[in-house]
């Protein structure tokens, strides 16, 4: 079976003085295209590390990542800056829109990266924000938009390119609660009507509910990957 | 790209309180350099013009035979016929006329006490249509009046080395061009000050015939052409040079720039101490300007971190801050050059003067040129300035591991 992630037996240890601290422990993982998944676990379980190093934004010292068939470990820094240009969508924690765009202009930003034109970018962006329901807060900068639409607006960056994955770390953890649940669903809808596969990590059980698949980590070590079948809502 | 551009310009208004003194140090510095040098410009151009008017002319011509030994008797080496040659000279276009001019030496003396003069003899009439004006301090200018006493002008200096005044009377001595010492006696008509101390006290101007009387010649020394502008100087030299070939003499020309040697030293003084406040902006620009991108780039480092991790090419953070920074120094040089202009206009009309530079005995006008070429050279200076300056925040701001920078606080 062909799988959109392989995480095989990696590790990743970063140094502390002369010693190192291991923050990710031979974890392996592999994630089929279209998969809505949590990765789960208590503050410096090792799961930013995890996220990190599938969205090629950091090297694991030992085993090694696929992504969408290309074993990443193997690629110069430009191929990987390219595939992540191409083939991931980041939702971040603390937001990290362009506080000079608006929200428009921040969801355009991974097409203007990737080359689009501007009209194209425009129409995506708008379907895009149209898909998280922020349409008509288009046009504000993020300063005037509360913080749960600031996340709908990352998400909406995140998916106007059509990424073969979306990574989402700690996104609810700036959140209240029902922010937080509504943009969970936001995603898991998105997954859904779109077809993206989702991968986000969390602390908060109580937005582990609606997920299909939940990977545990603990101490830089997957404990648990449990599958199960969805609760389907009125 | 609009949007890149975009991007960077909002970027340069973020934090507009640092972005404003920044322009208000990038401004102050353009605006310096044009104030400092129109003035300068104001000086050089006004010394040359004054140069040529005074008498040096836009173009002079001698024999050749002048250059290439000294003179055994005064004037062996002169130009004969000169009349020939100064028509010849007046048939070339942009030529406003030719004055004949002879410098000689001597003494003069007041019947109690000698002192050597520096002589020149003109022919006042071309020397007037020529606007190559003497301007007398006291009494009159030199005229073309045949007859009567010779006439003379002399300066300050000398004159009050002889204790003579306008009216009184002086005997020149000199050799003639057979060798023979022969002496005249001279009315003072006017006291001239040049506003240079050395030359006030040798300096001693008589007519034409009245040299060649003293010096027993018809020759002359050279002949002076003035032209309509001193823009059109190389072309008419251009011109001369074949038209002069076919006289008995051979002739050699000069242009103004040539035998303006004090002028020269001037403007290289001037235009070292221009370069100097130069490098002062460049590199007042630069330091400050690095300080304050590096702040920058720190305030952004998570915005940077997400850029990089949406696939931005590294060089696109090292463009971004470049165009940020140079955005910033062609605002700030807009700015100055604006401001540095209403200032120069503000002081063209205040009437302020400065003291005499050395060697000058009167007050310089204090005005400033407004000069398109050092406004485009002010300008780039500083824009070329800030994008040195932010070459190492943008390189750092490239540099940042991805996900190092996303955790930053």
């Amino acid at each position: 079976m062909d799988y959109l992630v392989k995480v095989e037996a990696v590790s990743r240890r970063f140094p502390l003085d002369h010693s190192y601290v291991s923050a990710l422990d031979d974890a392996s993982l592999r994630v089929s295209a279209g998969e809505f998944l949590a990765i789960a676990g208590p503050s410096g379980s090792g799961k930013s590390t995890l996220l990190n190093l599938m969205g090629c934004i950091d090297k694991p010292t030992s085993g090694r990542i696929v992504l969408d068939g290309q074993d990443t470990s193997a690629l110069k820094p430009a191929r990987l800056t390219a595939l992540r240009r191409e083939k991931i969508g980041f939702v971040f924690q603390t937001f990290n829109l362009i506080p000079v765009f608006t929200a428009s202009e921040n969801v355009e930003y991974p097409l203007l990266v990737q080359g689009v034109g501007a009209s194209e970018r425009g129409k995506r962006a708008a379907a895009a924000l149209e898909s998280v329901g922020l349409l008509s807060r288009a046009g504000q900068r993020p300063d005037l938009l509360s913080g749960g639409e600031r996340q709908r607006v990352a998400v909406a960056r995140a998916i106007v390119h059509r990424p073969a994955l979306v990574l989402a770390d700690e996104p609810t953890a700036n959140l209240d609660t029902h922010n937080a649940t509504q943009l969970i669903d936001l995603m898991r809808d998105l997954n859904r009507s779109l077809g993206l596969t989702f991968i986000f990590s969390t602390h908060d059980q109580r937005l582990l509910e609606h997920t299909p698949r939940i990977v545990r980590l603990c101490d830089g070590r997957v404990v648990e990957d449990t599958q199960r079948q969805e609760v389907s809502h009125g | 790209m609009g949007k890149f551009l975009l991007l960077a310009f909002r970027n340069v208004f973020r934090n507009r309180r640092r972005t404003i003194m920044t322009l208000f140090m990038v401004s102050g510095g353009v605006a310096g350099l044009l104030l400092a040098g129109g003035y300068f410009a104001h000086m050089i151009n006004g010394l040359r013009e004054d140069t040529i008017s005074n008498g040096l002319g836009h173009i002079q011509i001698f024999t050749t035979e002048h250059f290439r030994r000294d003179e055994v008797h005064v004037l062996d080496t002169g130009i004969d016929n000169w009349q020939r040659v100064a028509a010849t000279v007046k048939t070339v276009s942009h030529v406003r006329g030719v004055a004949p001019r002879i410098e000689f030496y001597g003494m003069v003396s007041n019947g109690q006490k000698s002192s050597i003069f520096m002589g020149s003899a003109v022919d006042p009439d071309a020397e007037r249509s020529l606007g190559f004006t003497t301007d007398v301090s006291s009494g009159n200018n030199l005229d073309s009046r045949p007859g009567g006493e010779v006439e003379a002008i002399i300066g300050a200096g000398l004159a009050k080395s002889m204790n003579v005044g306008v009216g009184d009377g002086l005997t020149l001595l000199s050799v003639t061009s057979d060798g023979a010492l022969n002496g005249v006696d001279v009315q003072i008509a006017g006291i001239v000050t040049t506003g240079v101390a050395e030359m006030d006290a040798r300096y001693l101007r008589i007519t034409l015939n009245s040299a060649q009387r003293l010096l027993q010649s018809d020759r002359i020394t050279n002949l002076v052409v003035g032209l309509d502008t001193t823009a059109n100087t190389d072309a008419v030299y251009a011109a001369l040079i074949p038209r002069l070939n076919g006289l008995p003499q051979q002739m050699t020309l000069k242009k103004w720039i040539d035998l303006a040697t004090y002028y020269k030293q001037v403007r290289t003084l001037f235009n070292g101490i221009f370069l100097f406040m130069g490098l002062i902006v460049f590199f007042m620009v630069l330091m400050s300007s690095v300080n304050t991108l590096l702040m920058t780039m720190f305030e952004r480092t998570r915005e940077i971190g997400a850029m990089l991790a949406m696939g931005t090419p590294r060089a696109w953070i090292v463009a971004l801050f470049m165009t940020e920074a140079v955005l910033i120094g062609v605002l700030g040089a807009v700015a100055g050059v604006v401001v540095g202009n209403l200032l120069g206009v503000l002081i063209n009309i205040s009437g302020l003067h400065m003291p005499p530079p050395p060697g000058y005995t009167v007050n310089i006008p204090f005005l400033v040129e407004h000069v398109p070429s050092l406004m485009i050279g002010s300008s780039l200076l500083v824009i070329v300035s800030l994008a040195f300056a932010s070459i190492l925040p943008a390189v750092r701001a490239s540099r940042l591991q991805i996900a190092e920078a996303l955790a930053h606080v």
